[in-house]
């Protein structure tokens, strides 16, 4: 079976940085696969390069087998390849029907003259779409905002939005970008919930990138780990746990002064 | 084309370059410290042909006049910047652009109000009569337009280096946050960079006065200093002076070797080519981002 | 039929009541500010929906002139013909601008656009054989066919009709997935594109979109006003749209509306002291920028929900 994601030796350098260096690693189809490291191991990186958002500068990623890097980032998007965002990235002026019916997108699309006089094709187009929004925002427990501006929401329910958002698109692969930074326990349980139910019901392959290690050992099913812009390790959580380059790359001498 | 009319050409491009090297830098140099590009910054050099003509007909001599325009176009430079760029400079880059326009604009309509159109002579320092120099036909106000560029951008290089201001500007224009964190005032370093600019600026116009005559219309040389500061990427002090004198000589090489039509176009064919092309210029540094 | 295309009608009834209770001076009047109306339409499509800073809408409005105008002059094409090609022919070049203009922001965006409105300046100028040159360019006398003139109130109608159909259609764009995109693509390009929208070719679009507005506005314009005067296409026109967005309320239909309609009669209220009216334009931009930046329809939205509050209460009793 196809990798659903594939990297092979992934170099992402801006001006004289490498920020991510020869980075392999495939996750397949319905897994759900986690990304740790210290803070500039080079995570976002890896997500924007995937993306598209940065230029890989050697290396290949590949979706379900085919190439995607060096593609345009929106035409990434079009593939089937979702992000949610660490600070979320709200289209603020705009409601949380509108940033949702964004990622509903072109789907069923009418041309521009239809949109722009009107027509009936367009009406009923713009209703299928409002409908599949508002289904999205209901099942996310956003019904209540559909009308609140983005600028005026919390940031949890921001989060929220911004996932649903990204999966209205209905993406196949989808990399989330700290996706409980800024919850509570219980609101990163219910995280954690939703995105088993993503990747087990709706067969969506998960790259989550976490700080929070407990939410990461219960979601992950294999995890990959990064240090300064290369894979120091990747298997299961409880290898992961056990892994000394890992208990090093996190801790550091820490570590190793309180194991004296 | 003989030798002859090439180096009285290349001395031509080289006086109008200088103009355009001196507005390159005024608007260069805000535009490292804060990030704010004044696109009003051709009405300071309209500004500052104004008041040394006022300055002039006061009968005051030629050093005086310089001061007085340094002074009075740094001390308005500040008063703007006080009073309009600093409320709006945490707004969204459209609104920054377009008020700098406008207060160019501003003085530009307050200028005519109280002048009119119909432009007016200004004399310059060193008499009309050509100097003559190995057998080619030298300008003395065009000689001391080069001369006084040259002052001025080794001032400002000087000032860069060894003074604590200048010094404290280089920091702010890397990065404004660290900039405070370490104690220095940029709010103080803002207005002092804006003074600077439309100092420049003003001086600018006293020069290119006598050259051009005094007219309200004088602003549209921002256009080509514009192009320059594009040349030199924004960000380098040497780079708007090449770039200047760049813009002048082919401007006017292309003036006689082409078409005048030719010549109106040129700089503008330059900037869109470079905004296409290079639009960190020959000495900016380029992003590495894709949107 | 749809809320919007009721408004539109209703709009255009009044209007053309409207013209039939006023003088020839204020029809002229009136028309000038609907041509306002249809070009800040378009730039705030382009600047306050899709992001984009435009110094150059003026020259597109400027090409719609002189193209549907030469195109009458010499081949005898009547408005309804010249004036589509025209517009055609100004999103032809909007779009060649977007190309290059479309990797561009902020400063460098500004300064292209000011470039491309110097060079077609220098252009009208230049081509004094076709254009006119500094001196402008008379246009003939509009017609329906070869040689049957429009009447005063006619041409009346169709510059509204013409401005009803500009406003329409920017509102059914801005509800559309079209204008979500424009707004995603200013808001946050980056999110934007994760989603999938082509910024780049949005942005692209946006420009040729609002050149063909500008284009249509241009070539009612030299219509109405019987002459081409190259000054009216400068850095101060150009200025001058962006004060009615401003003031107005940018990336709102009705902002352009109200911004437009407002400030194109300025000259008229500013006549006793016409010397003093460039000043005062640049004065209420600077105001608005400082102040107001949300422009004008602010108000207007307050006015529409203490209208609907009133008329939910008295419904209520």
């Amino acid at each position: 079976m196809t990798d659903r994601l594939r990297l092979e030796g992934v170099t992402v350098r801006f001006g004289g940085l490498v920020a991510a260096r020869d980075v392999s690693l495939a996750v397949a189809p319905g897994e759900i696969r986690g990304l740790i490291g210290p803070n500039g191991a080079g995570k976002t990186t890896l997500i924007n390069a995937i993306t598209g958002a940065v230029l890989v500068a050697s290396g290949r990623v590949l979706l379900d087998g085919h190439p995607i890097s060096g593609h345009a980032s929106h035409q990434i998007g079009r593939r089937g390849v979702g992000r949610t965002f660490q600070h979320v990235e709200p289209f603020n002026e705009m409601t949380v029907i509108d940033n949702v019916l964004v990622g509903v997108g072109r789907r069923g699309r009418v041309p521009f003259w239809r949109a722009a006089l009107e027509t009936p094709a367009a009406r009923r187009n713009e209703r299928e779409a409002i409908a599949f929004a508002t289904e999205t925002l209901d099942a996310f427990g956003l019904l209540p905002y559909r009308n609140t501006r983005a600028s005026d929401l919390p940031f949890g329910l921001l989060k929220r939005m911004d996932l649903a958002r990204a999966l209205a698109a209905r993406p196949m692969l989808l990399l989330m970008d700290e996706p409980t930074s800024g919850m509570s326990e219980s609101e990163a349980d219910t995280a954690i919930a939703t995105a088993r139910e993503l990747a087990g019901q709706r067969g969506i392959t998960l790259l989550v990138v976490e700080h929070n290690m407990r939410v990461m050992m219960a979601l992950a099913d294999r995890i990959t780990v990064m240090q300064f812009g290369a894979v120091v390790a990747e298997g299961t959580p409880t290898e992961i746990q056990r892994n000394p380059t890992v208990i090093d790359a996190y801790l550091g001498e820490e570590a190793t002064d309180a194991g004296r | 084309m003989t030798v002859t009319l090439a180096f009285q050409l290349a001395i031509a491009g080289i006086s109008v370059g200088s103009i355009y090297a001196l507005v390159a830098l005024a608007i260069v140099i805000p535009f490292k410290a804060s990030g704010v590009l004044n696109f009003g910054q051709g009405e300071m050099v309209t500004a500052g042909a104004y008041i040394a003509l006022v300055l002039t007909t006061l009968a005051l001599p030629y050093p005086v006049v310089v001061l007085l325009v340094v002074l009075v176009g740094g001390l308005g430079g500040m008063l703007i910047e006080r009073a309009l760029i600093r409320p709006i400079i945490r707004a969204p880059e459209f609104t920054v652009v377009i008020a700098t326009f406008a207060i160019g604009l501003l003085i530009k309509y307050a200028i005519q109000l109280r002048f009119g159109d119909s432009p007016a002579a200004l004399d310059g320092p060193f008499g009309m009569d050509p100097l003559m120099f190995a057998g080619l036909r030298f300008n003395p106000t065009s000689v001391w337009i080069f001369v006084a560029m040259l002052l001025v951008t080794l001032a400002v290089m000087a000032f860069f280096k060894y003074a604590r201001l200048g010094k404290a500007m280089r920091a702010v224009s890397i990065n404004a946050e660290a900039a405070r964190l370490m104690g220095i005032r940029v709010d103080s370093v803002w207005r002092w960079a804006w003074a600077i600019s439309t100092a420049i600026g003003a001086f600018a116009g006293l020069l290119v006065a006598p050259v051009i005559g005094v007219n309200p219309e004088i602003g549209t040389l921002i256009l080509r200093g514009l192009v320059a500061a594009v040349i030199g990427g924004f960000t380098s002090v040497p780079g708007a002076i090449v770039g200047g004198l760049a813009v002048g000589l082919i401007e006017t090489f292309s003036g006689v070797l082409v078409s005048s039509t030719f010549k109106n176009l040129v700089p503008f064919i330059i900037l869109m080519l470079l905004l296409v092309f290079r639009p960190y210029g020959l000495f900016g540094v380029a992003d590495a981002k894709r949107v | 039929m749809s809320r919007q295309s009721l408004l539109a009608v209703f709009a255009l009834v009044l209007l053309s009541l409207l013209g039939l209770a006023v003088g020839n001076y204020t029809t002229y009047l009136l028309n000038l500010a609907m041509i306002a109306v249809i070009a800040a339409v378009g730039l705030n499509l382009l600047t306050g929906n899709s992001g984009q800073i435009s110094l150059c809408h003026s020259s597109f409005m400027a090409i719609g002139a002189y193209v549907s105008s030469l195109l009458g002059a010499r081949y005898g094409l009547p408005f309804w013909a010249s004036i589509p090609i025209a517009a055609a022919v100004a999103a032809l070049i909007g779009g060649l601008l977007g190309f290059p203009a479309r990797r561009l922001h902020g400063i460098y965006l500004a300064l292209a656009t000011l470039g491309f409105l110097q060079i077609v300046q220098i252009v009208i100028e230049e081509f004094a054989d076709v254009t006119g040159g500094v001196r402008g360019l008379s246009v003939p006398k509009p017609v329906w066919f070869s040689a049957l003139e429009i009447a005063p109130y006619h041409l009346y109608l169709i510059v509204a009709a013409t401005a009803v159909f500009a406003v329409w259609t920017a509102t059914n764009i801005l509800a559309s997935s079209y204008g979500r995109e424009m707004n995603a693509v200013r808001l946050s390009p980056h999110a934007a594109q994760a989603l999938g929208v082509a910024v780049a070719r949005v942005k692209l679009a946006a420009f040729a979109l609002s050149a063909a507005y500008a284009g249509v506005a241009g070539g009612l314009m030299a219509m109405v006003v019987g002459f081409i005067d190259p000054i009216e296409f400068g850095v101060g026109a150009a200025l001058r749209q962006i004060t009615y967005i401003v003031v107005g309320g940018m990336g709102s239909v009705a902002g352009s509306v109200i911004g437009a309609a407002v400030l194109s009669g300025l000259p008229e209220v500013l006549r006793p002291v016409r010397e003093y009216s460039d000043l005062i334009y640049t004065l209420i931009l600077l105001g608005f920028l400082l102040f107001m930046p949300n422009g004008l329809v602010v108000v207007w939205d307050h006015l529409r929900r203490a209208a609907w509050r009133a008329i939910d209460r008295a419904r209520a009793r």
